[in-house]
Order: C-alpha cells, then sequence, then structure tokens
C-alpha cells in the first residue's frame, strides 16, 4: 500500500517540507511504496522578505520570484491547484478546481492571510509591503516622491509576519530620505501597540538609542482601530489619534481560508498545533508549519524552515519505523538592517530570550548571504550551513526512552 | 439597552513577551466598557507591560495577584475608541 503524504501550501514551509521528505524518503518514493504530494497556490514562489527591498530600495518587483517547479525535487508531484477545504476526519484534500485527494500523513503549511480590509479605513488609507511585491511596489512609488510631511509606519494587527519589519521599514526609510537630502523635512513614527520600539526587551535596547539618534519617533500603546482616509488621521482604541502623510500599514494577519473553511482553527483561524512536535491538536497524522499556526512565535521563514526539517523527520521515522523522534526547540534567528550597512540578529529559542544585540557589519552580509542562497536553500543542500549556525534547533530521542536530549 | 459586561479568562502561560500584551490586546479588541478581562501570565514583564497599557490608556487594574505557578492580573475597560 502506497504511503500517501500530502503537503497543503507551497511557500517557505511547504517546499521545503516537501524537498526534505523527497531527501529522506527518495529510494521508497521510486519505488512506488511512498507519494509525496504538495499541493499549492500556483506556478510562482516568492521571496517575501525580498518585499522590504522592492518597497524602500526599489527592488524590481519580479527580482525575487521563481517558479515552484523549479524548486521542487523530481519526487514530489506538484498540484497548482489551491487546497479550498481539508476534512481532517476524513483525511481528504479539496481543491478549489474540485480535485480530491487522500492521504495517510498531513503537512499543513498555508501561511498567513493578510487583510486591510479588516480594520475601517485601512485599506483605502494606506500602503503596505505585507501583500505581495505588487503593493510593495506601491509603497517605492509613494516613498520615491514623497519630499516633505508626516509618514507613519502603522501595526495595524498581531501577531504579523516579520516581527523586525515595522522598524526595518523606519529604518530603510530614514536611509533613503537622507541620501535624497529630504530626511530633514519628513517626520518618520512608528505607530505601535507596544510598549517600546521592539517588543523584546533586549532588542528594544538596541532599536531605541537608534530611533533617538536618526529622530524616528515612536507611539505606543496604539492599537489601531480605525482610519479616516480622507482627513488622513489613524485612530487607536486607547484613543489617541495621529495625522498622516503617507500610511504604511502593516495589516491585520489572520489565518488562511482554508482553514477557516475547513473548521479547525482558533477564533483567528490560527491552526492549533504543539509547538514542540506541530502535531495538530487531536490529530496524530497531521501537522502544521510556519506561519499557519498558533504557536506564539515569530511568523517568519526561519520558523517555517526549522519546524518543516522537524516534522520531515519525524513523518520519514515513522514510515521507515526508526522509532526517532525530533522535538522543535524554537529557535528563532530574524535579522534587521539597520542602516549603514549594519544589521542585527533576533535570535532566540522557546526557553532563552533573544540575546544582546549589536550592529554589525558581519551580521549584514549574512543578511543579505541568507537572502542570496534562499532559492538553492529550498532543495536541502545548505542544511550543513545553516546547522552549523544555528546550532541546536531541535531535541532528538528515541520513543519510550526513559531520557530525551538536554533541552535549551 | 447597553450589553451585560462580560469577564473573560485570556490564559497566555508559556508565552514569553510579547504575548501575553498580545493576547491582552486581542481581548481588548473584542470587548467592551465595563468588561473584565483576567490575564493568566508565567513571563513576569507581564505586569509591567499591562500597568503601563492601562496608565495610557486609561482602563484599570483591579487585581494583580501570584497564583501557585502563574501570575494573574485582572483588568476592567473602563475606555475604549474615541
Amino acid at each position: 500500500m502506497v504511503k500517501r503524504l500530502a503537503i497543503v501550501g507551497s511557500g517557505t514551509g511547504g517546499t521545503f517540507t516537501a524537498n526534505f521528505l523527497s531527501t529522506k524518503l527518495r529510494a521508497r518514493v521510486r519505488a512506488a511504496e511512498v507519494q509525496i504530494l504538495l499541493v499549492g497556490e500556483g506556478f510562482r514562489h516568492h521571496f517575501q522578505p525580498a518585499s522590504l527591498d522592492v518597497a524602500f530600495k526599489g527592488a524590481h518587483p519580479d527580482s525575487e520570484s521563481r517558479s515552484e517547479m523549479e524548486l521542487l525535487k523530481p519526487e514530489v508531484t506538484y498540484i497548482p491547484d489551491p487546497a479550498g477545504k481539508v476534512d481532517l476526519e476524513n483525511r481528504t484534500i479539496f481543491t478549489v478546481g474540485g480535485d480530491v485527494f487522500e492521504y495517510d500523513h498531513l503537512i499543513m503549511a498555508t501561511g498567513a492571510e493578510v487583510s486591510p480590509q479588516m480594520i475601517p479605513g485601512l485599506a483605502e488609507g494606506s500602503v503596505n509591503f505585507h501583500t505581495g511585491p505588487v503593493n510593495a511596489t506601491k509603497v517605492w512609488d509613494s516613498v520615491r516622491s514623497f519630499r516633505k510631511g508626516k509618514i507613519g509606519v502603522l501595526i495595524a494587527g498581531v501577531p504579523h509576519k516579520c516581527p523586525p519589519s515595522p522598524d526595518e521599514a523606519l529604518f530603510l526609510l530614514d536611509e533613503y530620505l537622507r541620501h535624497r537630502g529630504v530626511r530633514e523635512d519628513v517626520e518618520l513614527t512608528l505607530l505601535t501597540p507596544y510598549p517600546k520600539a521592539y517588543p523584546a526587551d533586549r532588542i528594544a535596547k538596541v532599536v531605541s538609542p537608534l530611533f533617538e539618534e536618526k529622530g524616528i519617533k515612536v507611539v505606543p500603546f496604539f492599537n489601531v482601530d480605525s482610519v479616516d482616509p480622507s482627513a488622513k488621521k489613524v485612530f487607536s482604541l486607547e484613543g489617541d489619534e495621529y495625522t498622516y502623510d503617507l500610511l504604511i500599514a502593516i495589516p491585520p494577519h489572520r489565518g488562511t481560508r482554508v482553514v477557516r473553511e475547513s473548521g479547525f482553527g482558533d477564533e483567528e483561524g490560527w491552526i492549533k498545533a504543539d509547538r514542540r512536535t506541530m502535531m495538530v491538536e487531536g490529530h496524530d497524522d497531521a501537522f502544521a508549519i510556519g506561519d499557519a499556526t498558533n504557536i506564539p512565535i515569530s511568523k517568519s521563514g526561519v520558523v517555517a524552515h526549522l519546524e518543516s526539517k522537524v516534522v520531515a523527520e519525524n513523518i520519514a521515522s515513522e514510515v521507515e519505523g526508526t522509532g526517532r523522534v525530533c522535538e522543535y526547540n524554537g529557535r528563532i534567528n530574524c535579522p534587521m538592517e539597520v542602516g549603514g550597512r549594519r544589521a542585527i540578529f533576533v535570535s532566540a529559542t522557546y526557553k532563552k530570550q533573544p540575546s544582546d544585540q549589536s550592529p554589525s557589519l558581519v551580521k549584514y552580509a549574512m543578511k543579505r548571504g541568507f537572502g542570496a542562497i534562499y532559492w538553492s536553500a529550498l532543495s536541502g543542500r545548505w542544511e550543513w550551513m545553516m546547522d552549523a549556525y544555528l546550532g541546536q534547533t531541535s531535541e532528538e530521542f528515541v520513543k519510550g526512552a526513559q531520557q530525551s536530549a538536554p533541552q535549551t | 439597552m447597553s450589553a451585560p459586561s462580560t469577564r473573560r479568562t485570556v490564559d497566555s502561560r508559556g508565552s514569553f513577551c510579547p504575548g501575553p500584551i498580545t493576547d491582552l490586546f486581542k481581548a481588548y479588541r473584542q470587548a467592551s466598557v465595563g468588561d473584565v478581562i483576567e490575564l493568566w501570565a508565567t513571563d513576569p514583564a507581564a505586569e509591567s507591560d499591562v500597568r503601563a497599557w492601562a496608565a495610557r490608556s486609561g482602563n484599570k487594574v483591579l487585581e494583580v495577584s501570584k497564583e501557585k505557578d502563574f501570575l494573574k492580573i485582572v483588568v476592567e475597560i473602563d475606555r475604549k475608541g474615541r
């Protein structure tokens, strides 16, 4: 009987998972004992962090997009027809185009839906770089013609993808406006629901002095209520208001339609999953990774990558009957450019809060380097280097054994 | 006639900063004036974050107590919106 392994979602997590499973189970796929099916959103794969370059450096929107088929190993069967519904009880995927696929193991890598429409007036009153490269281009069009006035970067919902991106946007804006010689005429402000410029204390200790030095203002505890596009005002639930000339929003996020339609998400559509095994609550044959889950961890590419590795390891182990089990330790590593070719990394695990950081050229070069190797990394070829850099990202033990590896 | 006030418990145990305050904000978004939100957190930074937010936003911290293995922070929503 063929083991059917189905992945839903063709972003970073889904593509990594498909390729990891392919590497681990190649012989069994070739012997027709295992089938790896990836049900994806379409033909193109976007490198999402590049939207910052599109929005604030004028990079071309097509420069960081590739054909999904070219990124997948030959053992993966790709279905470029998004899933419309998943029935966990009957192990069945229904695509929007009408196809039906049954599975033995499921990995949900469906990402997040970014929806400015969830806040009244936000879609009409703001631009954003979280809804794809085309909209990131609209940010660039607004920024490059901006000469004088107030630019607000608004965190309009939490959690959101790439936690460093609002601060990074302001650093890049500051740098670009200085380069154009108009910085003195532009007021830059971060409107954030959090108490400080960055939610984690140790990162805020780096960002806040830099913001002060660069004249970037912070309005804390600003949970957006609504936007009045004609008056160019944004209002908070706390009763504050801010008048802008250009509003760049990080729109509210929620789980994707397929999860909401399938009825196994929480009230915001995030999939309830174990933070170490990524097993979907109540279903030992289904896993959820990356932005799609309700796990309290950064919604970022590195998390999707590391979670996919653990899930692929555990499914391959199940297929092979080795009894080995891996558990994710919550390792994150989110880069943030701070201008002047300097960057920091937000690095932590479930048990270790973000470490102290100082901006450096080396970290900037590493950030750009990770971006440059993204496409080839999706095949798994750079895992040796990632392992060396990231250190321990999971713990491994044998099912039923008394002792597990030390946890970090 | 206004809707009766409600009390809602938000379990943020095991979540590091900004988890607890993020969970509180989600509940605040859904709450009405007069509602009470009870936040459970294991992150010790939650208390100072919630107190600072309440002072800034005009809401009231009714109680902060140490339970067996978590912190219970009770907030009354006195102000929301313009």
